[in-house]
């Protein structure tokens, strides 16, 4: 049966249509949407409300092992936040990290309708696959962890870069996941040994590699298969004092290699709250020394154009950091003193990846600098179509606080309001107190949506409202004509905390506060990159026998079941060659 | 006939996955190669003691029913429950988790696995202090140094020795010279008579013995000759060891858990165990017994936020171990109707937790029969996971493995998911007539 519906009146913000408020009527068809629909369509008068494409959040923690083993770990955080259950939704807990229902569910509130979690530990995918049908509504995409494997460097050591390749695609299929993450290249694999790898060029226990080889071999074996995702890269010293530096040198690693690639964007940086820290004392490394790294990542990202980011906005009150770079996690617990979790993954994370509870404060002064450097970036850049909006979530405080984030963006004012309860000490470490930019609410579309979808390949159906797109539509309860959201900074938290409408897929899935999943079609977005069948066979070989004899589980026990995948793994095609 | 490889042990949280499984025309299991007894036993035997039909108790005695009714009375009898309590989860897969704790929420149930008897005190341990986990395949390529803590592998865990510390591993040649293996217990087990050194500690004293070993470790020295009778020389000794390894590991059973101390023994070694990352890179491991209680803890994680002990009757999850564990909520008479699934607490309980069991109605999902059994209102046979139904179940390790089917279960019987969704099916389709 043909579904129809007519969204009338909508004040729409479509960027990648280049579509600026302007009042028009949007047409949907079994989840689609269309150029017109029949006069039996469902009409739903938004009444010149904002109408935005689905929220596209492109790093966000949601399943697996890691988000489960903080979960587990912290009851005091699920206390403070129950859930009930009501006539169309489960039940849950969780403030930092929400049980698997709640995520959904909350997502759905908030307009977004498609969701990346961005480290998932490959051999434990089986467990993501189980744990998604509980995540209620939201479309998912998968980036399994390559960076800290045995498999990865046997063939970038042995310099097998159609090994590589093949790896890549072999074990994209084994998931369902869709693209490459790398974490702190070397470093996690040298915590093994209780160590990291700080400098870019330095050998790595056991194998004769560095972490900008495996950086750059990654890179390289991503654009030759032409995943529609670059490299998602958490760079090396992460969390320290100064790695700006680091972080810079790494792009500027990626840079040299670009030559190999057509495409202009070859490398996505994540969460650069983390990744800009900058020191008042040149080469300092003391926490006393913070300074903002926003500006000057802002002006190499304005010169160069080879990657795009996300900003992992630092928020404040609990949060939970949880990334596959042990030895960070291990660092913060022992400045923090809160507990500890390290999980050890077989041959994949040999080092391991780590949880540590944490609570961002505006008396601190490191907080309150690290609190203004995504910030002054944003406001510092050129273009965004190359920055997303994102809290790393629960890393930097979970994604529900995602409207404050708009309105620090969105308002000055109410920047000015939250930089008067930073730590007095934090604002001579930044420029940001004096920037006066806002950021349009088109702006934020686009960095909340057309932009993420682009980044990550997915924008023929993902980010936009033309014909041809999935009916994924946000409606805010605002309309543009009779206020201005950043002289209401109130409204931008109201309007962007809970939808007036969310549809997904040509469903209603939030209206009148009311969550509803039911009958809604969801999907798990992976990749089928193209080898030579020479190749494939030769690796499926090679990866078979590796695994038998780095892994205490059989390689033919590796792979997802189709069973788990056949109702919702839709592949998303390469980028074309070129 | 025919033969199905690398097939995953349903008995363990080893849950080896390199059986080799021969089926005949019949559907009958003939040979189980590489499985240790207890897996074998399980595959080759599972038609013995099986529950084969329903069963409903009338005036005292259980008799054979259809699966219809032992559904309708199951429902009915959840229904009129004002507080009841579901245990078990650990030896079925995690889709029959999903569908309980469905279940659970419905009726306003509490819903706790067998993690609250076994390694309900680890659990808390991690939630004090958070825990440094090791993964198996590291322990065999890495570890020069294993620990047994109150565990004894060879019994419980019978291939755990054997496919992960005394064979060699990527960076560990020859176990013999370059991998060392102690056991701590209160008795020279099995384990302990194979072990590089055994620490015998007095009954209850674990917790003292730690503590010392983490202020001698720290360079401390203790003014004592002996502590929790292990003489301070061999403690030193000890750590003095503790401090050169470069990788190592502590395993950790029930005989830490279960013993004087409980969740403070587990506190304290995921301290000292913390401490140790100082000198070299150490990570820990509970030995979990049932080959899915990880995977109970896991699924109750990501759906209710905790891993056991979860009460559902405000509408919400809530978590309290030692008020919402099957153990205390039998005890203090507290549920008045008891769902048992993939478990048998009359075998496992206290005595006076067993003899509250009498006192109310108990409905009972299994394959076999058991001293559940025979206590239960309702019986309903089951498929066995893993070997009559497929599935997902978790390694000791968390490593999530995929169970397959081998053979159909008995006639009429149901994967113990089936046999909950009609339970919820049927109380549905109550509240719609009302
Ligand atoms: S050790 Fe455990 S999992 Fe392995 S075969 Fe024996 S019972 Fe099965
Ligand atoms: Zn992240």
């Amino acid at each position: 049966m043909t579904q129809e519906i007519l969204l009338k009146n909508c004040t729409v913000y479509d960027p990648m249509n280049r579509i600026e408020g302007e009042v028009t009527d949007i047409c949907v068809r079994d989840g689609k949407i269309v150029e017109s629909v029949s006069t039996d369509a469902q009409v739903i008068d938004v009444r010149r409300r904002a109408v935005l494409p689905g929220g596209v959040d492109i790093h966000s923690h949601i399943i697996g092992s890691k988000i489960n083993s903080a979960r587990s770990m912290c009851p005091e955080d699920h206390r403070r936040a129950v859930v009930p259950k009501t006539p169309t939704t489960r039940s849950g807990v969780g403030e930092a990290v929400p049980s698997s229902f709640v995520i959904g569910q909350l997502y759905t509130a908030m307009g977004y309708t498609t969701v990346v979690d961005p480290a998932v530990p490959p051999m434990k995918a089986l467990a993501c696959w189980e744990e998604i049908p509980d995540v209620p509504v939201i479309d998912i995409l998968m980036l399994p962890l390559f960076s800290n494997n045995m498999i990865t460097y046997h063939y970038i050591e042995g310099q097998d870069m159609e090994g590589l390749r093949g790896y890549i695609d072999w074990l994209l299929r084994a998931t369902g996941g869709f693209g490459v993450k790398v974490v702190n290249p070397g470093g996690t694999y040298a915590w093994a040994h209780n160590l990291n790898a700080e400098h870019l060029d330095q050998t790595i226990p056991e194998w004769d590699l560095t972490p900008n080889q495996i950086l750059t071999s990654l890179v390289r074996a991503v654009e030759e298969l032409r995943l529609p995702h670059p490299v998602h890269l958490h760079p090396n010293n992460l969390g320290r004092v100064g790695n700006i530096e680091t972080t810079i040198a790494q792009l500027e690693a990626v840079r040299r290699a670009r030559r190999t690639s057509k495409r202009k964007h070859i490398l996505h940086l994540t969460h650069i709250s983390f990744d800009s820290i900058a020191s008042v004392d040149e080469g300092s490394t003391r926490w006393e020394d913070v300074a903002s790294g926003g500006l000057e990542l802002a002006e190499y990202t304005n010169q160069h154009d080879h990657f795009t980011v996300d900003l992992g906005q630092i928020t404040f009150g609990p949060a939970m950091t949880m990334t596959a770079d042990g030895p960070f996690q291990y660092l913060l617990h022992r400045v923090s003193h809160t507990k500890w979790m390290n999980i050890t993954v077989d041959v994949e994370l040999p080092g391991g990846a780590g949880v540590v509870p944490y609570s961002y404060s505006p008396k601190s002064l490191a907080n309150s600098v690290q609190w203004m450097i995504a910030l002054e970036y944003a406001l510092n850049i050129d273009d965004p179509w190359r920055c997303v909006i994102t809290t790393d979530s629960p890393n930097a405080g979970p994604f529900v606080r995602y409207p404050l984030v708009i309105s620090w963006l969105m308002s000055r004012r109410e920047r000015e309001t939250w930089l008067e309860t930073l730590n007095s000490r934090s604002l001579s470490r930044s420029t940001l107190s004096g920037a006066e930019r806002e950021w349009s609410l088109y702006e934020i579309a686009i960095a909340t949506r057309a932009a993420p979808a682009r980044i990550l390949g997915i924008d023929e159906r993902k980010g936009h409202l033309g014909a041809g797109a999935d009916a994924d539509i946000a409606v805010l309860d605002h309309m543009p004509s009779d206020s201005s959201l950043s002289d209401h900074p109130e409204e931008i938290v109201r309007v962007f905390h809970s939808t007036y409408l969310t549809m997904k897929a040509g469903t209603v899935v939030h209206r009148n506060d009311v969550v509803n999943p039911s009958g809604v079609r969801r999907r798990v977005f992976s990749v089928q990159p193209t080898l030579p069948e020479a190749t494939r066979k030769r690796i499926h070989n090679e990866v078979g026998q590796l695994i038998d004899r780095w892994y205490v589980h059989s390689h033919t026990n590796y792979p997802v079941p189709r069973r788990y995948r056949q109702a919702l793994e839709s592949p998303i095609p390469l980028r074309p060659a070129t | 006939m025919r033969v199905a490889d690398d097939v995953v042990c349903p008995f363990c949280g080893c849950l080896c996955d390199d059986l080799r499984v021969t089926i005949d025309d019949n559907d009958v299991i003939t040979r189980v190669d590489n499985a240790c007894a207890l897996g074998k036993t399980k595959m080759l035997h599972r038609m013995d003691d099986r529950l084969l039909v329903p069963e409903v108790r009338r005036d005292g005695k259980l008799e054979r029913t259809t699966l219809e009714e032992a559904i309708d009375t199951a429902a009915q009898l959840l229904a009129e429950s004002r507080r009841p309590l579901i245990y078990g989860l650990s030896s079925t897969e995690n889709d029959a988790h999903r569908a309980v704790y469905r279940l659970a929420e419905m009726i306003g149930a509490v819903v706790d696995n067998t993690s609250s008897v076994c390694h309900g005190p680890s659990i808390l341990g991690r939630q004090e202090s958070g825990e440094p986990l090791a993964s198996l395949g590291e322990v065999r390529n890495r570890a020069q140094l294993v620990i047994y803590w109150g565990a004894n592998p060879l019994q419980a865990h019978p291939r755990h020795v054997r496919r992960f510390v005394r064979i060699p591993g990527e960076y560990i040649r020859d176990p013999r010279t370059e991998r060392r293996m102690w056991v701590v217990d209160v008795r020279r087990s099995a384990t302990a008579r194979i072990a590089d050194r055994f620490i015998k500690v007095e009954p209850g004293s674990d917790l003292e013995v730690i503590e010392a070993l983490r202020a001698l470790i720290k360079g401390r020295t203790l003014d004592v000759s002996e502590v929790g009778g292990v003489p301070i020389d061999e403690l030193a000794e000890a750590a003095e060891e503790l401090r050169s390894v470069e990788y190592g590991v502590l395993f950790y059973g029930l005989g830490l858990t279960q013993s004087r101390g409980r969740y403070r023994n587990i506190d304290a070694a995921i301290r000292l165990v913390r401490d140790l990352n100082r000198f070299g890179k150490w990570g820990m491991m509970p030995m979990r017994g049932h080959y899915n209680v990880t995977g109970a803890n896991e699924t109750s994680t990501w759906t209710t936020g905790f891993p056991f002990a979860v009460d559902y009757s405000r509408g919400y999850p809530r978590y309290q171990p030692g008020e919402y564990t099957a153990v205390d909520m039998l005890r203090h008479g507290e549920a008045d109707l008891l769902l048992n699934i993939a478990a048998d607490p009359a075998a496992h309980f206290p005595r006076d937790t067993v003899r509250r069991m009498r006192d109310i109605p108990i409905i009972n999902i299994d394959p076999k029969r058991n001293l559940t059994s025979l206590m239960a209102t309702v019986n309903i046979p089951a498929a066995m996971a893993g070997v009559e139904c497929d599935g997902a179940a978790s390694r000791m390790d968390e490593l999530p493995l995929y169970l397959r089917k081998l053979v159909d279960p008995p006639e009429g019987v149901l994967p113990d998911r089936d046999i909950v969704r009609l339970i919820i099916e049927r109380i549905e389709g109550a509240v719609d007539e009302r």
